[in-house]
């Protein structure tokens, strides 16, 4: 994947990810109850093998991983794939908070944040994701942003002894402007005398 | 990995892939003729890239794939690719190059021996894919062999000044016809 840039929202930031934050990531891939949201990104490994991961990501040209900060915090990662030169779009691999900050809004903060950037920045037209079924705080996340169900697919992920649904969701550039245009923009408008 | 040979009905088979097979899919896969509901048309189609995606392909444990024969010429591929072997789930697809053998049942029947495979051999607990709505032959291909309709993504594609919607399916070993 490529290493994303500062994407700033309310209260998060999406930032560059460093050495720094592996560590982290690593205890997030094996906490149970990240594994049980989501869907592994990287099996836990030695440092070495974190910070092999990190530069081959950075090598990668269709994926995009960020770092999520609170103040200067790490809490969350996400990750994700542009479609093709001939499809702009984006779908959401990986958006994980850390447990110990979860309910605390953070997850809608920095994916209002994200979805800001890839329509009102890189003015991509759709977006995707797939959610577990009982994934409850992802799925309202998603709703709130203005995500629509098109597929459900049965008994997909296993775990805790059994299988559960996938949820699968898009959204369009249209939603994406009907809903939050008004409201959330990266830039100002220009000043009408900008160009002169 | 490359799948094992899979005899079936009317001449078709499945069979191991050979690099000369990966070298035909190139000018298959670029003709106007089977691009209505296929890829741009354009990539990086060099034999070196073919011989590539042959070894990637041969060591890639979590993909099974084949090519169609029928009458023991190379006709397509299909496979299982991304398969989770934790969930048992993979995604299938398929591709029958030579357009002139459109409508004679190839599809169908490898298929058929694809989903067979993965429920009697890999023990697979689920398959699914996306096919054109509008590409009747497969979709009807898939749905003999099991695939239901699991959801339908509007608007997938544009060609020709029309929005083409997916449909997106799903297999069970449960789903799969009894072969009598």
């Amino acid at each position: 994947m490529a290493l994303g840039g500062t994407i700033r929202g309310k209260t998060t930031t999406l930032r560059l990810p460093t050495d720094a934050d592996l560590e982290t990531y690593n205890d997030w891939m094996a906490d149970m109850r990240v594994r049980r949201a989501h869907r592994v990104w990287n099996e836990p490994a030695m440092p070495a093998t974190w910070k092999e991961r990190l530069k081959a990501t950075a090598k990668e040209k269709m994926d995009v991983l960020w770092s999520i900060d609170v103040g200067g915090r790490l809490v969350g990662f996400a990750t994700g794939s542009f479609w093709s030169p001939t499809e702009p779009g984006f779908t959401v691999r990986q958006f994980v908070i850390a447990p110990d900050d979860w309910r605390k809004g953070f997850g809608f903060d920095a994916a209002l944040a994200l979805h800001r950037y890839l329509f009102d920045y890189l003015d991509l037209r759709r977006a995707g994701v797939e959610i577990r079924a009982d994934n409850v705080a992802g799925l309202r996340i998603a709703d709130r942003l203005g995500y629509v169900e098109y597929a459900r697919g049965h008994e997909v992920y296993y775990r805790d002894g059994a299988y559960v649904d996938d949820v699968q969701l898009f959204m369009g550039i249209d939603a994406w402007r009907e809903r939050w245009g008004a409201t959330e923009r990266e830039y100002a408008p220009l000043p009408a005398d900008a160009t002169r | 990995m490359h799948g094992p040979r899979l005899d079936g009905r009317n001449s078709v088979s499945l069979v191991p892939a050979t690099l000369e097979h990966f070298k035909q899919y190139v000018p298959w896969m670029l003709q106007p003729e089977v691009g209505r509901f296929w890829g741009p048309r354009f990539g990086e189609m060099t034999d070196e890239r073919q011989e590539e995606r042959f070894k990637k392909t041969a060591e890639d444990p979590t993909q099974i794939s084949w090519t169609i024969a029928y009458k023991e010429e190379p006709v397509g591929f299909t496979g299982i690719f991304d398969i989770d072997w934790v969930r048992r789930d993979g995604e299938s697809g398929i591709f029958i190059g030579r357009h002139d053998l459109f409508g004679r049942g190839i599809a169908s029947e490898a298929v058929r021996l694809r989903t067979d495979f993965a429920w009697r051999e890999l023990r697979l607990h689920r398959v699914h894919n996306w096919i054109a709505l509008a590409n009747r032959g497969s979709r009807r291909a898939n749905e003999k062999s099991g695939y239901q309709q699991m959801g339908l993504y509007r608007k997938s594609f544009f060609r020709s000044g029309e929005w083409y919607d997916e449909w997106l399916g799903e297999a069970f070993p449960h789903t799969f016809p009894d072969q009598g």
